[in-house]
């Protein structure tokens, strides 16, 4: 078995082949050391040092990972799913393609790929965190999709692929918690094939001011409480409903797509904007 | 452009993952439905209705057949609507829809085939499953209409190889017949035996000009 262990930038990337999983000498990621003057990102509203941020993100996902799956179904009512669907069909994969689902988590995207592109295919699960990795993984070899998936321990902003690699990929609910959205969009851009396309699905504005304000109470009020009756975690549903308020809004996030090279930019809103997916291609 | 409010709200995701959840059961339940799935391993079915604003795509993985919205890639594509598929009848030649655009068919025929094959040998009992999840009181309707459907678009998919080369023929001008065959080729002759002759006079005119020099 080809193992491939390679410093990119300053992440060390850890690959997992089927069920092996290779250990790192750098199980804490590296952080951006950015010493310019803006040396300070968000974390939900607090304003943390950028270094920080991905620690502090890191701890979030480990310590969610277990319940992810029930949280997730629990939070939106199911309806994550299908936006989720809708991402695979705005796609467009067919067999033998080759597809990055970036901030995969626990994989919810991956399965459906896996099936999607078939034996010629190939889908790489990649994750900054190795807990929620380790769940995608056991999940998803459970379900017995073994065959064409790996799972790749990366930073979005570091991507450890060879230019024009992917013919699609995808960042779920993953592309908030970066701490540098500029440069891993641009690392995405770098990584995708000419022709391929980026689908960003993310939390964002609600068009309506009223389903904004039941989606304020919701997450303030509501889903902190879920979070600690059920996952025993509330800060960490608190960090993301505010993460959530601080992502850029449709039309921002679609500017900065724009910037990062990608072409014939565009979004679609769902369930009244509280979601968005946006497309871009690279030519 | 607008967004409609059953895009918002993915009506479309929502029938795609229900009729996904449905036909994968029913396959389960059937010994040879996830077998006869074999042959058409990576094939993908488009079926765009009229009375929906969007495609069906059926797409078969090893075991599973996955339903989305999406028609970028497909095998084989069924163009009809419910209300023809409804008055299909058994003996209708489906070349009299094709004319009257009522029906069209893009890709490999034997697709479309394979996957009818399917349908009939799956016994669907649509009203009893339908009804242990939405109830008895429209179930039976649905069923009914589900079971005529899926009776119709299976026909219709059997029909169109027994039809296709009419069909493709007379209407896609796709294939070309016997007669049309002949005449191409002595057209091909009757350009051959005048290439033959112009190159025989040129060599006469080189040949004259040479004794001319
Ligand atoms: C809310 S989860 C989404 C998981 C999955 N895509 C889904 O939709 O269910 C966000 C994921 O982003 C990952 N993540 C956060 N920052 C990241 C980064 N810089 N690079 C890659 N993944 C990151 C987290 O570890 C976490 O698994």
């Amino acid at each position: 078995m080809l193992i491939n262990l390679k410093k990119y930038g300053k992440l060390t990337v850890i690959l997992f082949y089927g069920e092996t999983m290779m250990s790192a000498h750098d199980q804490n990621h590296p952080v951006n050391n950015d010493n310019s003057d803006e040396s300070t990102t968000h974390f939900g509203f607090q304003t943390v040092e950028k270094n920080e941020k991905e620690s502090k993100v890191a701890s979030v996902f480990h310590s969610v990972a277990q319940q992810y799956d029930v949280m997730n179904d629990l939070m939106s009512f199911g309806i994550h799913r299908l936006w989720k669907r809708f991402t695979i069909d705005a796609s467009g994969v067919r067999p033998g393609n080759k597809v990055l689902d970036l901030a995969g988590g626990t994989g919810d995207l991956t399965a459906k790929f896996s099936q999607l592109v078939g034996r010629e295919g190939k889908v790489i699960l990649a994750d900054i965190n190795s807990s929620m990795l380790n769940v995608g993984r056991d999940k998803l070899r459970d379900r017995g999709l073994v065959q064409n998936i790996e799972y790749v321990q990366a930073n979005a902003q570091y991507l450890p692929f060879e230019d024009n690699t992917f013919d699609v990929i995808t960042i779920a609910f993953g592309l908030r918690n970066v701490t540098d959205k500029d440069m891993a969009l641009r690392s995405m851009y770098r990584v995708l094939k000419p022709g391929g396309r980026l689908l960003v699905l993310e939390f964002s504005k609600p068009e309506h001011e009223l389903v904004n304000k039941a989606y304020d109470f919701y997450s303030f009020n509501i889903l902190p409480k879920m979070g600690a009756l059920v996952a025993k975690d509330g800060d960490s549903y608190q960090y993301l409903a505010e993460s959530i308020r601080m992502h850029p809004d449709q039309e921002t996030l679609k500017t900065m797509m724009d910037a990062a090279g990608f072409e014939q930019t565009s979004f679609k809103n769902l369930t009244g904007g509280v979601v968005a997916l946006h497309k871009g291609y690279k030519f | 452009m607008r967004q409609t409010i059953s895009q918002q709200l993915m009506f479309a995701q929502t029938l795609s993952a229900a009729l996904e959840t449905l036909i994968n059961q029913f396959l389960r339940y059937n010994l040879h439905g996830t077998r006869a799935l074999k042959p058409l391993s990576e094939k993908t079915l488009t079926v765009k209705l009229a009375e929906l604003s969007f495609p069906l795509s059926f797409s078969v993985s090893d075991e599973k057949i996955h339903v989305t919205t999406n028609d970028e890639h497909y095998n084989c594509c069924l163009i009809t609507s419910i209300s023809t598929l409804i008055e299909l009848k058994k003996e209708q030649q489906l070349t009299d829809l094709i004319k009257n655009d009522k029906l069209d068919i893009q890709g490999d025929l034997k697709v479309a085939q394979r996957f009818a094959d399917i349908a009939q040998t799956l016994d669907i009992d649509w009203q009893s499953e339908l009804a242990k999840r939405i109830g008895d009181v429209p179930t039976y309707k649905i069923g009914l209409l589900g079971r005529q459907l899926l009776n119709k678009l299976s026909f219709a998919a059997k029909q169109i190889p027994a039809d296709a080369s009419e069909w493709l023929v007379h209407e896609k001008r796709l294939i070309i017949t016997a007669a049309e065959l002949s005449y191409f080729s002595r057209d091909v002759e009757h350009t051959e035996q005048q290439t033959a002759d112009l190159n025989q006079r040129i060599n006469q005119l080189i040949n004259r000009i040479s004794k001319l020099s």
